[in-house]
């Protein structure tokens, strides 16, 4: 009898325990806070994209005495005293900012493009590698910035009073501005229609979301339908300006449909040229992305170009050849880890993303409003931009190998980028992004300076770059970092 | 979700191991009260295609991966109806294409209970009904997330049940499990897109998916001769992912079908000689490989 009862117990423990299915990732709790400042002067802050504020008029609401407008407050006010679990589970989604929302998606979206290499089953170049990335992050940003400064320049224009003054209690923690136009839904419309103009198949998923976004705002009690109009408004005006800048930013030719980097490379003033290490091989990713408009001074960041790196023939290279060499020969797990973490190759944020999932972490930390986190994007986000520009401007004079083509029994890592290894890409995207961030969130010198010593070594350790590689990508993206700095010192933020 | 394990572990502290084991780290052979025994093995398993989802590849980046793992095995009876099993392996792995770092190191130890709950007999022939329940853990912190990494880095819990029938020389024995895996961290963030996901910064845990097992096993066995032929079944418990660019390999919804056979022969004394050979017939999210394997064996593999 006992051990019929040990068998029974036995059989349903096994099976209350298969009964249990489990997700495939947990997914974090994001907290959300009320922003720190309201900045309310945000209005004056300059603009990117547009001249100025006064390129995009924003009409004047209804008075708040207006039967109009009364009747849109009396829903709004009722609508959150009874809401249904879905409303809560969106307004608690955007709550946490719909600056960080979008880049977030932006991110997804680019993870789920980026698939060049990787996978023998498409053999075609990705059409979401880093330098597409970089350009999709900063047009994104940029254009939410843009939007947002427009909006907060009518806010304190016409001064429409929050709901929250008027006694509306909401679910989730709103920054107390002025109500007219509504920041969430300028940000949800640009936001969206930029994503849809990269990834046009995205656009009902992308209409979606937005939508959700807007009426979240509603649900939550922090806007008026008409404060969404208003900001809606403004962020369809907002896209076509930045669209504009992008059908003239020479990205539409990076691909290089003429395949003139092979006469780049047979020009290319380097003792060894550079050749695929893909099997079968493969034209390198984006060979004219180094010619793209850049978003901060142009002569400056010419100036700062990498000169030649040592040749192969020389000691210095020598050195750092066995360097390489006998690291990929007794790699340590904390090496492969370094080398893992900074990979973001296919399939990924991309590089790029990498440092915008950091930058969210600060804007988070410091409580940053939307306007203010999106100023922070931007700077970073052109940084990178910039940054990987001159990376690529750099990697296609001089058409470097990598290590592994010079000496193949380095073993690396992570796969090859397809691309020539000077300069690092990994080394220059982490020290533009580092410099904009250090100026930004001075407090977290130690934690940046900790990150950007690991990403500028990664490639090192992964075995798919020289020293010389990195040292030089570290030194041009500063460069481009510090540009960028100076151009934020005289936005009339802070 | 994660007291269950625990309240597993507390109950008895087992195991039982996975992909070392071409066919199972457990059979239907009880050792007998106090008795032992105790095996080493080389194994060499290669493959040179790949199921991504069920739709076998090649990367001619990749080429022919070749695994080679020195495995030790013991079990011992701790009663006349109850075995300890335990299992080690020291495992390296390359592929010859391509310019991806060897994984060497060792796996996981698994240890698994066995416990023989009934015995009917017919006449000459013997029908017995056996549970195992077992627990294995990584030995050392390797890479998990690599395709051809030496193992997925969770630490599983497994229960099975067993039906073994012989009589005289023929033996033939079924087993069912499920193996529960747990969660593990990655080397790096998960950038994993899934348009359901809330949130998209989930840092580097995943959770690999369960499987479930079945074998069927047959063969003879004699004083000094032991063969079997073998079918294992795995399959993915759980929607789990496919290999793809970005995505984490231990996530992926791993299944196979094996066919496999071993040999014994007692060469001296306590001592014996094994030989198997095992190949995949198909697959999901792993390598279609193929297996031999030679090994010592001091007391008899099966009585």
């Amino acid at each position: 009898m006992n051990k019929l009862l040990s068998i029974v117990s036995l059989s349903v423990l096994f099976l209350w325990v298969s009964g249990c299915k489990e997700p495939v990732i947990d997914e974090g709790v994001l907290p959300f806070s009320e922003p720190a400042t309201v900045d309310p002067s945000g209005g004056n802050w300059r603009t990117i994209v547009l001249k100025s504020t006064g390129d995009i008029s924003v009409p004047q609401p209804d008075a708040i005495t207006s039967d109009a407008y009364k009747s849109e407050f009396a829903q709004v006010k009722n609508g959150v005293a009874s809401l249904e679990p879905e409303k809560i589970t969106a307004i608690n989604y955007w709550a946490v900012g719909g600056v960080t929302r979008w880049n977030q998606i932006a991110r997804q979206l680019v993870a789920k493009y980026n698939t060049e290499s990787g996978n023998p089953l498409d053999a075609t170049n990705s059409p979401a590698s880093a330098p597409f990335a970089a350009r999709l992050y900063a047009a994104l940003s940029v254009a939410q910035y843009d939007a947002l400064v427009v909006a907060w320049r009518a806010k304190y224009q016409y001064n429409r009073p929050s709901l929250v003054d008027q006694g509306v209690i909401t679910r989730a923690p709103v920054a107390n501005v002025p109500s007219y136009p509504s920041e969430d839904a300028a940000v949800a419309e640009v936001s969206c229609q930029m994503l849809a103009y990269f990834f046009p198949n995205e656009a009902p998923w992308l209409k979606t979301k937005a939508a959700e976004h807007k009426q979240s705002r509603i649900w939550n009690g922090a806007n008026v339908s008409s404060d969404i109009k208003g900001g809606e408004a403004i962020g369809a005006a907002v896209t076509t300006k930045v669209v504009d800048r992008l059908k003239t930013d020479r990205f539409s030719t990076a691909n290089d449909p003429n395949n003139t980097w092979t006469t780049l490379l047979a020009k290319a003033p380097y003792d060894v040229k550079w050749t695929s290490l893909i099997i079968p091989t493969r034209p390198p990713i984006l060979p004219l992305a180094g010619k793209v408009k850049t978003w901060f001074d142009s002569t400056a960041i010419a100036k700062n170009l990498s000169a030649a790196p040592p040749a192969t023939t020389s000691a210095s290279f020598q050195k750092d050849l066995t360097e390489v060499r006998t690291m990929a020969d007794a790699r340590t797990r904390d090496q492969s880890r370094i080398a893992a973490k900074w990979d973001d190759g296919t399939g990924t944020y991309t590089i790029p993303g990498h440092w915008n999932m950091i930058t969210e972490e600060f804007i988070h930390q410091y409580r940053q409003n939307e306007l203010r986190a999106a100023r922070t994007y931007a700077l970073v986000n052109r940084a990178l931009q910039d940054g990987g520009t001159a990376c690529w401007a750099t990697k296609f004079t001089y058409f470097v190998p990598r290590p592994s083509q010079i000496d193949p029994t380095i073993k690396t890592a992570t796969i090859i980028s397809n691309t020539p290894g000077y300069t690092s890409e990994h080394a220059t995207f982490a020290s533009a992004a580092t410099a904009v961030l250090l100026y930004l969130f001075p407090d977290e010198a130690t934690t940046l300076n900790a990150q950007l010593t690991e990403a500028t070594l990664s490639e090192l350790y992964g075995g798919t770059s020289f020293r010389f590689d990195n040292e030089a990508g570290a030194k041009l993206g500063t460069a481009v970092g510090t540009i960028a700095v100076e151009s934020a010192k005289a936005d009339g933020a802070k | 979700m994660r007291f269950i394990p625990f309240t597993f572990v507390a109950i008895v502290l087992l195991s039982l191991a996975r992909q070392t084991h071409a066919q199972g780290l457990v059979d239907g052979f009880m050792r007998g009260d106090r008795k032992a025994n105790l095996g080493i093995s080389y194994s060499q398993e290669t493959y040179d295609s790949y199921y991504i989802n069920k739709t076998q590849t090649r990367d001619p980046n990749l080429g022919t991966v070749t695994s080679q793992a020195v495995n030790l095995y013991g079990s011992f009876g701790l009663g006349y109806d109850l075995d300890l099993i335990v299992s080690a392996p020291y495992i390296r792995t390359e592929s010859n294409a391509g310019y991806r770092q060897k994984q060497e190191g060792f796996q996981d130890i698994s240890a698994a209970l066995r416990w023989e709950a009934y015995d009917y007999k017919f006449g000459k022939a013997r029908l017995s009904w056996l549970f195992a329940i077992g627990y294995s853990m990584p030995l050392q912190n390797y890479i998990n997330d690599d395709l051809i990494a030496i193992g997925r880095g969770s630490k599983n819990l497994d229960g099975r049940t067993m039906l073994h029938f012989k009589s005289g020389p023929f033996f033939l024995t079924g087993q069912y499990g499920y193996i529960r895996r747990g969660q593990v961290t990655l080397d790096h963030v998960v950038n994993y897109y899934d348009p359901d996901q809330l949130n998209s910064n989930s840092g580097s845990k995943v959770n690999v998916p369960d499987v479930t097992e079945l074998i069927i096993r047959t063969g003879i066995v004699t004083k000094p001769l032991y063969v079997d032929a073998w079918f294992q079944q795995q399959t993915p418990y759980g929607e789990g992912t496919n290999i793809a660019p970005g995505i984490p390999f231990p996530t992926n919804a791993v299944g196979f079908s094996r066919v496999g056979a071993t040999v014994y022969l007692k060469v001296v004394g306590q001592l014996g000689l094994t030989a198997g050979y095992s190949t995949t017939l198909d697959g999901q999210n792993i390598g279609k490989s193929t297996r031999v394997t030679g090994g010592l064996v001091i007391g008899r593999i099966a009585r």
